[in-house]
């Protein structure tokens, strides 16, 4: 299993670089671009705070985006949410389904190795990747803070940063079931999940009558603004993240143990 | 003689569409059988269902003497297996693939490894993806080898080579059933079977007909292929 998950890493890795160092990057440059609008962050702060559901989508009613720490929750907070639940998507999605679109099933499936082994290999890659992806992101969040001599609201910036891990494993969950299932690519198919569930928790927090089903979306837990603001998010939440979690992984090893491989 | 494979009464099908219809097979120790048909006759198939690649719906399974299903991985320690695409990971380089495909099996196979590469001629530091379908063969050749296991499983192997390599892959055959191995080769070329195969069966619509002898006719030959 180790030289599965190995092999699985080292194919993943370049993917893994150009995103980890593409999102860290974009939220780099908007953590740099602050200092060259701090002077005209105060007008446009009060604008944004009363522009009514817009202000609530965004969390701009709770923070004030003329302090970095409010900055960076509200738009570094949407591209790393963005661009890291892309990622996971992408990973996971295509991450067995794979063997069988390329042809390399016949392969590996020939191999001494259960079919079991194979499904955890390949899930702790993604665990793994996705894992150091949060880092590799938080080093260049952190370099941000400190190139510009503010101090980094440590604790809320951790606990931003595992749950927007916690997010993505989720989704990655949900892409890894489908991917057991698929025995082609479904790339547009994992980034409409990304993507669908960022809309979704958007409209919740716009729409009132939607307020009390954001549990159900993987985004509702890891809100830059509410975390940065200090507004728990329900248990609810992170009941429903661990159940699709685990129903999620569970039925792709369960799936993948009984289907017939395409050649 | 111990049989390595039995298939009893396998009957395998895709909703509604046809693959095999209970077939029985055997295939004995240090025999080279041949199994002959059309395209879409099911050999693929029957070798599928063999390796655990598809969940059958009725029969049984035995390599070496193991169930197909509850010792599926113990079996593919033993069995080589080569299939008719030779699909490898595009970026990695030949000599990674073959590496990969030992270190699964936990095991060093460096000197065999180096000496089908040298008599089949494979170029260990290319890229799959610069290998033409041909060289692709010799890499699945050398991965399937390499281990020297006690079945091999050829499924149209000889296609994109060239006749010299041709005729190392068969000498190579050779020399491991002469060490007790076994070969079960899918094949649409009737000469190879004629002139390395011991016994045979051939597949048509899903059903197996065994040979009382391989050296048959073209004109037999072609016949399952008419009817």
């Amino acid at each position: 299993m180790k030289t599965i998950l190995v092999r699985e890493i080292k194919l993943n890795f370049k993917n893994f670089l150009i995103w980890s160092i593409s999102v860290g990057l974009m939220g780099l440059s908007c953590i740099l671009l602050y200092q060259s609008m701090e002077g005209d962050m105060k007008d446009m702060a009060d604008m944004f705070s009363n522009m009514g559901a817009f202000s609530d989508a965004f969390g701009m009613s709770t923070l004030s985006i003329a302090t970095l720490t409010g900055y960076f929750a509200t738009e570094v907070g949407t591209v790393h949410s963005l661009g890291s639940a892309m990622f996971a998507a992408i990973l996971s999605i295509d991450i067995l389904s794979k063997e069988e679109d390329k042809h390399t099933g016949e392969f590996l499936f020939s191999l001494p190795v259960s079919r079991s082994r194979i499904v955890a290999a390949k899930g702790i890659c993604i665990t793994i990747l996705l894992v150091l992806f949060t880092l590799i992101c938080a080093l260049f969040y952190i370099a941000g803070f400190i190139y510009l001599k503010e101090e980094l609201p440590a604790t809320e910036f951790t606990l931003f940063m595992t749950r927007q891990l916690l997010m993505n494993l989720e989704i990655a969950a949900m892409c890894f079931g489908i991917s057991a299932i698929s025995g082609k690519s479904r790339m547009g198919m994992g980034l409409g999940i990304a993507l669908m569930f960022y809309v979704y928790d958007l409209i919740g927090r716009v729409v009132p009558d939607l307020k009390d089903y954001l549990f159900i979306g993987p985004y509702s837990y890891a809100n830059a603004s509410e975390i940065f603001s200090g507004i728990e998010a329900g248990i609810s939440a992170f009941i429903m993240a661990a159940v699709v979690m685990i129903i999620a992984v569970l039925f792709a090893f369960a799936f993948y143990e009984k289907r017939d491989l395409a050649s | 003689m111990k049989n390595v494979v039995e298939i009893r009464n396998l009957t395998k099908t895709y909703g509604k569409n046809r693959g095999v219809t209970n077939v029985s097979l055997s295939i004995g120790q240090g025999d080279i059988f041949g199994f002959l048909g059309p395209n879409g006759a099911g050999k693929s198939t029957t070798i599928r269902s063999m390796l655990g690649f598809l969940k059958i719906n009725s029969g049984s399974i035995k390599i070496l003497g193991m169930d197909s299903v509850k010792d599926h991985a113990k079996i593919l320690e033993n069995v080589g297996y080569m299939p008719s695409e030779s699909w490898f990971y595009s970026s990695m380089k030949v000599k990674d693939v073959i590496k990969y495909a030992a270190d699964v099996r936990g095991i060093d196979c460096t000197g065999e490894a180096e000496k089908l590469c040298e008599r089949l001629k494979v170029d260990r530091d290319k890229r799959i993806k610069e290998l033409s379908y041909g060289n692709r063969k010799k890499v699945s050749i050398v991965c399937a080898m390499q281990h020297k296991p006690r079945l091999f499983i050829f499924d149209e192997p000889t296609g994109g080579l060239d006749p010299l390599m041709q005729r190392t892959f068969f000498d190579l055959i050779e020399e491991y059933v002469n060490e007790g191995a076994t070969c079960l080769l899918s094949t649409h070329v009737l000469s190879e079977v004629n002139k390395y195969c011991r016994h045979g069966a051939i597949m048509r619509e899903g059903e197996l007909t065994m040979l009382d002898s391989v050296l048959i006719d073209d004109d037999t030959f072609l016949r399952f292929y008419e009817e």
